[in-house]
């Protein structure tokens, strides 16, 4: 579904005045064309027009044309007069197209009408949406009707299959879901999905989307979620969560989200290390998370101009129970994308980090909650994804960072070192560049295939536990991890892939990390 | 099992401890009475929100784990791998195998029973979910209860029988230890053995965690030579102050006549007879100290002041 905090389209709100005056005068003729057509319209009061009313109606549309283009033109919104809604309510119509109400003249209105239509085609619910501009009362000057016409879905059913990036899973993931919309006509969207991810993690989930929340122009989603993360080969756990998640989007930019779930650990291989092993059980996580987020780049599969910013805050355990998870966590993203004028070649900077540390009694002694760390490595691209430390290039999923040896075999084939459990970290930094230039081949730029040069760096640390006594910055910025390479980026229309040939600079022993090449998939996170 | 380990500790990893025992769980003070006897030096971990897991507990050391649903449990995987075996001679004794299938199957069915029918729950609350939420421990709790049940093969139809036949075989049981341990300090001879670990944790069990109006608790403390039995290891092996870096155990009561369900904060302040001795006999021990120091001091000050007057003349 359309994200209602999305920009509408730029070309629709600022093309050239010209253009989208005569687009909407065609708008008014053709409604006026329509009136004259359908003798069953019984709130216009237009007669049937013959050829020579049509043609007056065009010189006056022209004339209105030619004063628009001198001066703003006064006019005032009568009525908003809503048709062909029979299941969804008038408010829920009339809530996004509240704007045009305070248009002051026409330029305003039209603007304002733009809006509220991709307003109300965001829902979701709708087949089609008109909105025209007819007359205002005779007695009444300068007033006009602003008359929307929708179409409702005709089968409320829908189904879909996309990808994302789920910021949980740290992977990009497929998603197929079955949708049931406005079934009490307040705009509300049931949905059940199934998700699957690259890294062996799967979901099923019900969920419930409102476009507003009692009358308050904040988006609600609400999900009642059953997850499970295999990281066996990574971590030697699989995790498992029931729970529910309550999102509101407070405005374009603030988000607020609450989840309460039952959340086990396991480690049905019983090969688990030390600090994996003290965490296996259950847990009830009760958390608050607030996100402030702001993505002014010109793209979010390839950016070429811009910035974002993303920060997220987290706190477990606001609830009396004091055997709930009570953690803290922070995380910070900062991207920027400058152009630099040749095959539309950009710099693109980025910059992120994260902190996690249980609070309550006994808060330094304790060890955090390996699900709440930070992990670095995977198949995504740190240019995409958006929100905490995360991606590094040349580095395998959870491939590096503090570890651990594993349990020893019994059956000690080899006699070799064990493998090892990589735990987590409680800090996370993470710091990339990357020179994304197209090729000079028409081929590719027709496709938008383009190439890249990169490097990036990070590290993470353990801080719990009382592991903090042992944490130095010298130390950490002496094992930071870093790489380079270059590659070829092919976009798709689900997701950006990525063949590169990475060169590791520098790594940590045990470290799951080798130059060579590698592909990535990236979806733009949501 | 190679015997590199002595550099990384032992730890054993339990259920959390009350009822004034320093682990509550029946599955898991077995393995911690076994290390006691066997006089090995270890750590005490726990896992409090694992409640219905059946690898606790278990015994590491470095990169050694021995959970307790690998290969019979966590006793007789030390026992394998080298690293404590109580029972080296012993299995081959004729009465070994008999003692054991007495504790292992009836003895420990009807603590079972006990623990999550016969006195619906009451303990095992304490023991398994007072430090998970309570909607988890509500959840996990009649899971429990349905497992224990199934596992008892306890149905609508056949439950009063069945009761029958577990109390009847537990006091069968009884009567038989009872005889045979007599007036002995363990069950075989004068060395103790992993079924002492096991009938010594039931007994515990039985009389501390277990409440007065239990059935099996009246039937144990009728034989009063087991309870003695469980007396003497007790104040031996897990009442001594240990050496090693182990947390402080609670307190055990001097006389189980007492309730079983004592709260901590009580076993606390209730000062026993073993520790006014124990306090008596340190206060002997500083008063003999500092006597020596004065009486060194004041005999080799004279004979200091000696030198100091020899080197003058000198």
């Amino acid at each position: 579904m359309a994200n209602p905090a999305d920009k509408p389209d730029p070309n629709l709100t600022t093309p050239d005045e010209g253009e989208v005056r005569e687009e909407e005068l065609e708008d008014i003729e053709e409604e006026d064309d329509y009136e004259g057509e359908d003798d069953d319209d019984e709130a216009t009061a237009s007669k049937p027009q013959t050829r020579e009313d049509a043609a007056a109606s065009r010189a006056n549309a022209q004339n209105l044309f030619r004063r628009m283009g001198v001066a703003p033109v006064p006019v005032r919104v009568h009525d908003v007069i809503v048709k062909g809604n029979e299941k969804t309510k008038d408010h829920v119509i009339e809530a996004e197209v509240e704007g045009v109400r305070q248009a002051t003249t026409l330029q305003e209105l039209l603007e304002a009408a733009n809006v509220a239509n991709f307003n109300l085609r965001a829902l979701d619910i709708f087949d089609s949406v008109k909105i025209t501009l007819d007359a205002g009362p005779p007695e009444l000057p300068d007033t006009t009707n602003v008359v929307v016409k929708v179409v409702e879905s005709q089968s409320p059913l829908a189904a879909e299959i996309v990808t994302s990036t789920k910021s949980q899973a740290r992977s990009s993931t497929l998603e197929g879901s079955l949708k049931y919309k406005n079934i009490f006509g307040h705009g509300d969207i049931w949905d059940s999905s199934l998700a699957y991810g690259c890294d062996n993690s799967g979901e099923v989930g019900l969920g419930l989307y409102l476009p507003r929340l009692r009358g308050r122009p904040s988006p609600f989603t609400s999900r009642l979620y059953l997850s499970t993360q295999d990281w066996l080969k990574f971590s030697s756990y699989r995790e498992r969560a029931l729970g529910v998640s309550l999102g509101v989007l407070l405005s374009k930019n603030h988000e607020l989200g609450y989840t309460l779930a039952w959340r086990n650990l396991i480690d049905p291989t019983q090969m688990a290390s030390r600090t994996i092993r003290r965490q296996i059980g259950h847990s009830l996580v009760s958390d608050l998370k607030y996100t402030f987020k702001v993505d002014e780049r010109n793209s979010s599969l390839r950016p070429t101009r811009g910035y974002s910013f993303v920060s997220t805050s987290q706190i477990g355990g606001l609830v009396p129970d004091s055997r709930t998870l009570r953690f803290l966590r922070q995380e910070i993203d900062l991207k920027y994308a400058v152009p630099l004028g040749f095959y539309r070649s950009a710099l693109n900077f980025g910059v992120s980090g994260g902190i996690t540390f249980p609070w309550g009694s006994g808060y330094k002694s304790r060890a955090s909650s390996v699900s709440e760390r930070f992990f670095l490595g995977g198949n995504i691209s740190p240019v995409c994804s958006l929100g905490g430390p995360s991606a590094l290039w040349g580095f395998k999923t959870r491939g590096l960072g503090p570890n651990e040896p594993r349990r020893e075999a019994e059956d000690d084939k080899s006699g070799d070192a064990y493998e090892r459990d990589f735990v987590g970290g409680d800090v996370a930094v993470t710091a990339f560049a990357d020179l994304s230039f197209d090729f000079p081949l028409r081929w590719f730029r027709e496709r938008g295939i383009h190439g890249h040069v990169f490097a990036c760096a990070g590290n993470m640390a353990e801080l719990s536990g009382n592991k903090y006594r042992y944490f130095t910055a010298p130390k950490f910025m002496e094992t930071f991890r870093s790489s380079v390479g270059a590659g070829i980026v092919l976009p798709t229309s689900l997701f950006r892939m990525e063949l590169n040939y990475c060169h590791i600079v520098k790594k940590q022993e045990h470290d799951r990390a080798k130059s060579g090449f590698f592909l990535t998939f990236s979806t733009p996170s949501s | 099992m190679e015997g590199d380990q002595d550099t990384s500790g032992f730890t054993l990893v339990t259920r959390k401890p009350c009822f004034g025992l320093p682990t509550a769980c029946p599955n898991c003070l077995p393995a911690y009475i076994y290390l006691k006897l066997a006089q090995l030096p270890f750590q005490l971990a726990f896992n409090s929100t694992f409640p219905d897991s059946d690898e606790l507990p278990y015994f590491e050391t470095g990169t050694y784990v021995a959970y307790n649903n690998d290969d019979g449990g966590v006793i007789e995987k030390l026992k394998k791998d080298g690293v404590v075996n109580l029972d080296s001679q012993l299995q081959s004794l004729p009465d070994y195998l008999s003692l054991k299938a007495l504790i292992l199957s009836w003895l420990e069915e009807a603590l079972a029973y006990e623990t999550w029918v016969g006195t619906e729950g009451v303990s095992a609350w304490k023991i398994y979910y007072s430090d998970l939420p309570w909607v988890i421990s509500k959840v996990l709790f009649y899971k429990q209860t349905y497992m224990a049940k199934t596992r008892l093969g306890i149905i609508k139809e056949n439950s009063e029988e069945r009761e029958k036949q577990i109390y009847k075989r537990a006091s069968d049981a009884y009567e038989a230890l009872s005889t045979r341990l007599g007036e002995q300090k363990f069950l075989f001879e004068d060395r103790p053995s992993s079924l002492d670990a096991f009938f010594l944790s039931h007994i515990l069990f039985t009389i501390q965690v277990l409440p007065e109006t239990s059935v099996l608790r009246t039937k144990l403390l009728e034989h009063g030579n087991l309870v003695r039995y469980a007396e003497k290891l007790k104040l031996e092996f897990l009442e001594a102050p240990s050496s090693s870096s182990s947390p402080p155990l609670h307190s055990f009561p001097s006389s189980f006549s007492r309730k079983g369900s004592k709260p901590k904060s009580k076993s606390k302040t209730e000062k026993t007879e073993e520790e006014k001795k124990f306090k008596k006999r340190a206060k002997f021990f500083l008063a003999a100290q500092f006597l020596a120091v004065v009486i060194y001091l004041s005999v080799m000050g004279g004979v200091s002041n000696d030198e100091l007057e020899y080197e003058d003349d000198d």
